[in-house]
């Protein structure tokens, strides 16, 4: 399952919250497609799937937002 | 008159509540408790064995004319304006506005309920707070393993400012060279946003206080005294100090409006809930990008109010946590949606301020600090802040919407 997390502006927590969240309620094979404006969340996401054995897809840089897809390979 | 139905008579309800013109709408607010508790001072109840009284009657703290009902709401049926109670009471309304905070959920971590009945933890209600404190006074030296049993939390400076206070508490005691205090964190540094992490980590350091990132807690096994991370780790413990996951409301909804935890989908700039025009959700129970806090349901509160009202408003995702660092200083969490938090250094000025906020809390729930509030907001404006401090922090891409 692909699943959307908008964490578009979030300063404080952050993405990272929100990508550890939507990892609680995720299953192995799920995508999750993570939205920010935080410039630190790429090497926060990075961190963490090295960390968690998780799988950066793609980062992408669009003039509005970072979009990061990661694949759950671990849970 | 137009009905304005509120449920939860917290921060947000109350302070939307008192801005509301009583001439033109009728008010009511529905709470499941009659008193409304000053949530940040179980910091103080649980560390330093605070016997100060910080609740008061909602019905005491909302303005006159507006009616209160002490009821759990049970089930909202938005497409019908249908409200669920108690014993079949039921309400109507032309205006919602669900702010009922969050719900600790010890249960969903095997193991932690034992912990939340036996230790008590800082976060969940004032009996726990009291138990955390009976706890620490039983604690003679050992290992504490302290953190958060869920990445979402209310108040995110909370548990470094609990694990801070813990440790003047144990210097005070002479009990800090007996002790070992590990603070886990599923984030990857000990504060998850970045610029205040800079300023508060070398603090934990230098107080001798181990941060063991990327451990989201699994599993509590209180027969070993061990907790287990997601991530495949343990650590032992004495004494567990957990704030329990934090969850949204246990209302049901006929339609689809919350996320998996329990939190209502609404607008970020609007709070209103997706797909509905008569309905908001304001305070620690909605999903904006943004920290649960009580300024926050107060500043979202605020917009409420004036959209409710036909004035034009939107909420900028401005936070403003005060930061307890322990030892008499203190610090702010200042950011927005269009700024990163500011690296604001701690001082005994700070920690002036948030003592007189405890202090001054009651009257800000009736409206009568707004002025003194607006040159604040105004006076720590983020941008303005962020180009005095934050000098090597990279700017954000902008999150307007498209
Ligand atoms: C230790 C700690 C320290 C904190 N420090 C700070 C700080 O320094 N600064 C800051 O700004 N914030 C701080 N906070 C956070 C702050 O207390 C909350 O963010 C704030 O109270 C949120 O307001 P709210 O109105 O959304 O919810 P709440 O104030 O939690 O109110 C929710 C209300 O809804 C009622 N309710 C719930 N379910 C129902 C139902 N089904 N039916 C009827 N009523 C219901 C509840 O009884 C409650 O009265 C702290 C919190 C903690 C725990």
């Amino acid at each position: 399952m692909e699943k959307l997390v908008d964490s578009r502006g979030s300063a404080c927590p952050g993405p990272i919250t929100d990508l550890s969240k939507a990892y609680r309620n995720s299953q192995v094979g799920d995508i999750i497609v993570l939205w920010a404006t935080d410039q630190g969340v790429k090497a926060d996401a990075q961190a963490w799937a090295k960390r968690t054995g998780n799988e950066i897809m793609e980062i992408k840089e669009e003039p509005d937002k970072i979009v990061i897809k990661i694949r759950i390979n671990k849970r | 008159m137009e009905k304005v139905l509120i449920i939860g008579g917290g921060a947000g309800g109350i302070i939307l509540a008192n801005s509301l013109d009583l001439d033109q709408y009728d008010v009511t607010v529905v709470d499941k408790e009659a008193e409304h508790y000053y949530q940040p001072w179980y910091l103080y109840v649980a560390f330093k064995g605070s016997k100060r009284k910080i609740s008061r009657p909602i019905s005491k703290l909302l303005k006159p004319g507006i009616r209160f009902v002490k009821d759990t709401v049970k089930e909202i049926d938005l497409d019908n304006r249908k409200v669920y109670g108690s014993y079949e009471v039921t309400y109507s309304y032309d205006h919602i506005i669900v702010a009922t905070g969050t719900s600790p959920d010890p249960n969903v971590i095997p193991g932690l309920n034992n912990v939340y009945n036996q230790v008590g933890d800082f976060h969940s209600n004032l009996e726990n707070s009291r138990k955390l404190w009976n706890s620490l006074r039983n604690f003679n030296g050992g290992n504490i393993a302290f953190g958060m049993a869920s990445p979402v939390c209310k108040c995110p400076p909370s548990p470094i400012e609990g694990v801070l206070l813990l440790e003047e508490y144990l210097s005070k005691k002479g009990l800090k060279s007996k002790t070992r205090i590990t603070y886990f964190t599923p984030y990857p540094r000990a504060y998850p946003a970045e610029p205040m992490n800079r300023i508060v980590e070398p603090i934990m350091r230098e107080r001798g206080i181990e941060v063991i990132p990327f451990f989201d807690l699994d599993m509590v096994d209180t027969e070993n005294k061990k907790l287990k991370s997601i991530e495949g780790d343990e650590l032992n413990y004495d004494l567990p100090i957990i704030i329990p996951p934090c969850k949204g409301t246990k209302i049901k909804f006929r339609q689809d409006v919350k996320d998996e935890d329990g939190f209502i989908k609404a607008d970020k700039y609007t709070m209103r809930i997706k797909g509905y025009d008569d309905a908001y959700a304001v305070g620690d129970v909605n999903n904006l990008p943004t920290s649960k806090t009580g300024v926050t349901a107060h500043l979202e509160a605020k917009v409420v109010a004036n959209l409710i009202q036909g004035v034009y408003d939107k909420f900028t995702g401005r936070i403003n946590c005060p930061f307890d660092m322990g030892h008499g200083k203190a610090t702010f969490v200042i950011g927005d949606y269009e700024n990163p938090v500011v690296e604001y250094p701690p001082s005994r000025t700070k920690h002036f301020m948030k003592m007189t906020m405890a202090r001054i809390y009651w009257l800000t729930l009736k409206g009568y600090m707004d002025p003194l509030f607006d040159f604040y907001f105004e006076y720590t404006n983020p941008k303005k802040l962020n180009e005095k401090y934050n000098k090597s922090n990279p700017p954000k891409a902008s999150s307007q919407p498209q």
